[in-house]
């Protein structure tokens, strides 16, 4: 008779249960010259990966852990959210996925693939989560989860699981030494909008803006001490059309002032497309005031 | 604009034992064969996705420190600058003093250097 297992033998019994059960999803991805990165299947025909590893190739070879392969094309890719979604051309039929509800503490695997499909996996913990953030890259992310495991750079866009064997999300490179999820909940999404548009409509105004000190004598006036100076315009897009030029220094967007980048990213979400919003804004010592439509990036 | 830094070293072993830091630094080591060692900045390392954050309101520059790091930047002299602007030798010093505080650098080169490090993080486009 077999001697009952200790704590450690239960322990990666379990472990290796549960990777037995998720590998089918990892993917490796690779383009012509052999360089791969990892994603996972999302529906039978999507793959989901980071968009920050990836190129701009026509077309992507996917192969999966038991060999196979299928060619597949880029449908939309967002980096603010560092989701990008491939099609394939050949489905790869997977269970559902059901989320997970990360917990501080709690055992998480990152799966990833190897070059040739065979999978690899790391394991931590949920080191932290937080509640909703902006990238600098102006996505919307639904939560703040940071693992404490490392992670290279072939095995980001692989998929991350809790103990269930739920999904957690998409292992990201945050930055230098930090291992992001982008959750589960994000994925779900995003990904519609990639399929359908190939890109996220957010808001735009299209104006690029620095950080500066609002000149003294019109503090008092301005209401706020940190503004945005515009170093430039797209040509034909809302902030340009309004009338805004290079040198106005930006206070406030639709009464929110430009200090509260997160607020104002939220303002410019997907859904106040088509809005019009009033930008004060100093030029030439005086502060004055415009209005512009908000439009979707090109 | 690469990051350049010119080590003045006389001594062919010292010269040596740098290149070898630098390299081990993942910087690439230009003309290695002449008395400078001139240290050029390769592809900045791949940053990840990073956070949204607010800028700590004293580091902020002015929109006249924003012109007078441009300036220096374009390799104008502080008269040269004075000029364009149409402002004072005196209030370029000051501005530059200014800079180099909220810049954390101690000399010009290394404010240009750290300007256009800063631009690239705080430009946003919305």
């Amino acid at each position: 008779m077999n001697a009952p297992l200790n704590d450690l033998q239960s322990l990666s019994q379990s472990v290796e249960t549960v990777v037995a059960a998720t590998k089918d999803r990892v993917v490796a991805i690779r383009n012509a010259s052999r360089r791969h990165v990892s994603g996972f299947v999302w529906q039978p025909d999507v793959v989901v990966t980071s968009e920050q590893a990836m190129g701009e190739r026509d077309e992507y070879e996917i192969v999966t852990a038991d060999g196979r392969s299928s060619r597949a094309q880029i449908a939309g890719r967002d980096a603010g959210t560092n989701i990008l979604a491939l099609r394939l051309n050949d489905r790869i039929d997977v269970s559902s996925t059901v989320a997970a509800s990360p917990r501080i503490g709690s055992l998480a695997l990152a799966l990833a693939a190897n070059v040739d499909g065979s999978t690899a996996v790391r394991m931590g913990t949920v080191r932290s989560v937080g509640d909703r953030w902006f990238s600098r890259s102006g996505g919307r992310i639904d939560q703040r989860i940071a693992l404490d495991i490392r992670l290279q750079r072939t095995e980001e866009g692989g998929l991350v699981v809790d103990t269930a064997g739920a999904l957690i999300g998409m292992s990201t490179l945050g930055r230098p030494g930090e291992v992001l999820a982008i959750p589960t909940a994000t994925i779900e999404r995003i990904v519609p909008q990639l399929l359908a548009n190939g890109r996220v409509m957010r808001g735009w105004l299209g104006v690029a803006l620095r950080p500066v000190v609002v000149p003294d004598a019109l503090i008092a006036q301005a209401g706020q001490q940190v503004a945005m100076m515009v170093m430039s315009l797209a040509e034909q897009g809302p902030a340009a059309q309004a009338g805004v030029t290079a040198g106005d220094i930006l206070l406030t967007i639709d009464g929110i002032a430009l200090r509260d980048m997160r607020q104002l990213l939220a303002r410019l979400s997907e859904d106040n497309v088509g809005k019009s919003v009033e930008l004060r804004l100093i030029r030439g010592g005086h502060i004055i005031k415009l209005d512009a439509q908000i439009s979707s990036r090109p | 604009m690469p990051l350049l830094v010119s080590v003045d070293v006389a001594d062919e072993q010292r010269r040596t034992t740098l290149t070898n830091l630098f390299e081990a630094a993942g910087y690439r080591v230009v003309a290695p064969e002449q008395s400078d060692v001139i240290v050029s900045d390769t592809k900045p390392p791949r940053r990840g996705l990073e956070e949204l954050t607010d800028w700590p309101a004293q580091s902020v520059l002015t929109p006249r420190e924003l012109d007078v790091i441009e300036a220096i930047s374009a390799g104008l002299s502080n008269k040269a600058i004075a000029r364009e602007l149409g402002i004072s030798l005196h209030t370029v010093k000051f501005h530059i003093e200014s800079l180099l505080r909220k810049l954390g650098a101690r000399t010009r080169a290394e404010a240009v250097a750290k300007a256009m490090e800063r631009r690239k993080k705080e430009t946003v486009e919305l």
